[in-house]
């Protein structure tokens, strides 16, 4: 008698879920679905013959990200010719550095964020395993999250996601198989819940699959961008790597949709310290994803203009001559334009809240471009502070000051607050943001800006000390900035 | 006979939830209270895991999973600071010690608990050992 054959009727019960679970038997291709003979979409011609996915406890080492398939960088391999493609991306947890001094704990398809771009061509086959190898120690303190469920969700497959797509757990291992049906380029991320989580801490990564004939344009260059949301904060625990703040996910503004770095491949303004290479007269084919997880892209590159956009990846998607390509999340498109001249070619996301967050990088017909070259955007080599404190004046001052105060946007109610500290002490700004209605009995200055501001006294705000510490951190490094530089401005 | 039709209705709705993909499958309930501490802690000492779908109304909020959680762990044979509940997925997850009370022991007592807040415990998965999830057999 088997372990267990005593429960009642909910084993059952349970035994009917996981069946409800189980992946649906193979649909049989039936050609009155697709369209016409000689439709390349047509369903008749698809595999949709899928191998139900395997999980067991053998787990990989050595390399977490294998296969000839994959690129590991921006720079995209050329088509693996194999038509079954064996790839293997782990899921590791790791400090990842995305803007500098800020180091976040991250989680990993392949110890990459982004993880490792695939490439493919339709008919091809994917062979693909995954150990969940988040449980892996690390040399030293542990400041990585704890071990977690991960999980694959391949948008370019056609299989039932409660069969492929299943969580495991550290430890474990799946495997599973899927034939290309359609050109594009597809997002892969972690589905596993809460998927928002997953998706923000770096799980996601890109799978091109070229038509099965190529694509029909020849080009010099080709690269990969993938444009992604962080909502990072200090580390409560105030825990440090090599001897930088540790940050954390930052659920509240996760949940809010509000990030604090919108980036390109996985670093603020990482492709402007390293441009994508290209020479006048070439022509560039960039792969571009916007992966969110919650914000559209406004992608525009600054100098050239789109000769061909393909929506989603997918040649059969054309537009010509566009100016930018507007990108929800998961969606993506292939941009092809010239490089009419040398010079950098900036590629910005137009949303410019977003390009000022670290959405920004270089196609570049030399190796360094000065740092002049980005200054017509007004775009600080890091627009968010790193140090703690003054990441959280920052926050603070945006969500409880802005109503009357801005910076460098002139007056509101109250003064704007670009150059504060130049024209204030810091003794002054303690005490003003302390007890402004005791200043406003005692200081001259005080006075006088109380009559200049129709007297409208700021109210007191109950700051702690600690709090005010915070903002005028902030003010202080909004004041080391280049001039107009920081700007900020709530509703009118 | 009443949660055979309340595990009918379950059934239908993980059915229906294939459209949804998220957050319904066993796996992804599982994961919402999987906490690899409790897990790798329960092994050391050759106890087992068992992670639960919980069936019937339970009120949002902090109040009433703090509530499950302690009725949960009040139960013998589970140990103490080991139960899980994620209200979110209507999962609860515990470690025990197979020798002091096997997993059919342990669900009765814990169901016959339940039941007085009107809700019943359907069995999803047990760890018994590492890397390994089983379906709880018949």
């Amino acid at each position: 008698m088997k372990k267990y054959s005593q429960l009642p009727a909910a084993c059952a019960a349970a035994a009917f879920i996981l069946a409800a679970c189980s992946p649906p038997a193979p649909i049989a291709p039936h050609a009155a679905s697709g369209a016409a003979g000689g439709d390349k979409y047509d369903v008749a011609k698809m595999d949709l013959k899928p191998v139900p996915a395997k999980i067991s406890s053998e787990r990989h080492t050595g390399a977490f990200a294998e296969g000839a398939a994959l690129s590991l960088d921006a720079q995209l391999k050329p088509l693996d010719p194999s038509p079954v493609k064996t790839i293997r991306l782990d899921t590791t947890h790791k400090i990842i550095e995305i803007a500098p001094g800020v180091k976040f704990s991250a989680w990993t398809f392949g110890d990459h964020v982004p993880g490792p771009t695939v490439r493919a061509k339709v008919g091809d086959k994917i062979r693909f395993s995954m150990t969940n190898r988040s449980d892996e120690p690390v040399p030293g303190v542990r400041l990585t999250s704890a071990p977690m469920m991960h999980s694959m969700d391949f948008h370019a497959a056609m299989v039932s996601p409660q069969d492929k797509y299943r969580s495991i757990a550290p430890g474990q291992t799946i495997e599973f198989e899927f034939t290309l049906n359609y050109p594009g380029m597809f997002m892969y991320h972690c589905g596993t819940p809460m998927i928002l989580e997953h998706i923000a801490s770096g799980m996601y990564g890109a799978l091109i699959v070229e038509p099965r004939e190529g694509y029909p344009t020849k080009v010099d260059r080709e690269y990969v961008v993938i444009q992604s949301e962080f909502y990072a904060k200090p580390d409560p625990g105030k825990q440090k790597v090599d001897g930088a703040p540790l940050y954390v996910l930052d659920g509240d503004r996760l949940r809010a949709a509000q990030p604090t770095h919108t980036v390109f491949n996985g670093s603020h303004n990482g492709m402007v310290k390293n441009p994508l290479a290209a020479k006048t007269g070439e022509r560039v084919r960039l792969f571009v994803l916007n992966v969110g997880p919650s914000k559209t892209s406004s992608f525009h590159v600054v100098g050239t203009i789109f000769d061909r956009v393909w929506m989603d990846g997918n040649p059969d998607n054309q537009m010509r001559g566009m100016q930018t390509v507007l990108l929800g999340s998961s969606n993506a498109a292939i941009v092809e334009f010239l490089i009419p001249e040398d010079g950098s070619y900036i590629m910005v996301d137009h949303h410019f809240a977003n390009a000022s967050q670290g959405a920004i990088g270089l196609v570049s017909t030399t190796a360094k471009p000065p740092a002049s070259e980005l200054e017509h955007h007004n775009m600080p080599a890091s627009a968010t502070p790193s140090d703690p404190d003054a990441v959280a004046g920052k926050q603070a001052f945006e969500s409880k000051c802005l109503a009357c105060h801005s910076i460098g946007q002139g007056k509101k109610l109250g003064p704007d607050l670009a150059g504060v500290t130049k024209r204030r002490s810091e003794a002054w700004l303690a005490k003003w943001l302390k007890a402004p209605e005791a200043m406003l009995q005692t200081d001259a200055d005080a006075k006088a800006m109380l009559k200049e501001y129709n007297n409208l006294p700021m109210p007191n705000q109950s700051l702690g000390d600690a709090e005010i510490r915070q903002y005028i951190k902030y003010f202080q490094w909004i004041d080391a900035q280049p001039a107009g530089s920081v700007k900020a401005a709530g509703a009118r | 006979m009443r949660r055979l039709a309340a595990a009918a209705g379950i059934a239908l709705a993980l059915n229906a939830s294939a459209a949804i993909a998220c957050g319904y499958c066993v796996e992804d309930k599982i994961a919402s209270t999987y906490d690899h501490a409790v897990v790798t802690a329960a092994l050391a000492r050759h106890h087992h895991v068992a992670f639960y779908h919980i069936d019937g109304p339970i009120p949002p909020g902090d109040a009433a999973k703090r509530s499950l959680e302690s009725l949960a762990e009040s139960t013998p044979g589970v140990d103490k600071g080991s139960v899980r509940v994620a209200v979110e997925t209507l999962t609860i997850s515990f470690a025990f010690d197979p020798r002091r009370a096997p997993l059919l022991a342990v669900q009765t007592a814990m169901d016959r608990k339940f039941a007085a807040k009107k809700l019943a415990l359907m069995p999803l998965k047990v760890i018994e050992r590492a890397a390994e999830m089983k379906t709880v057999q018949r």
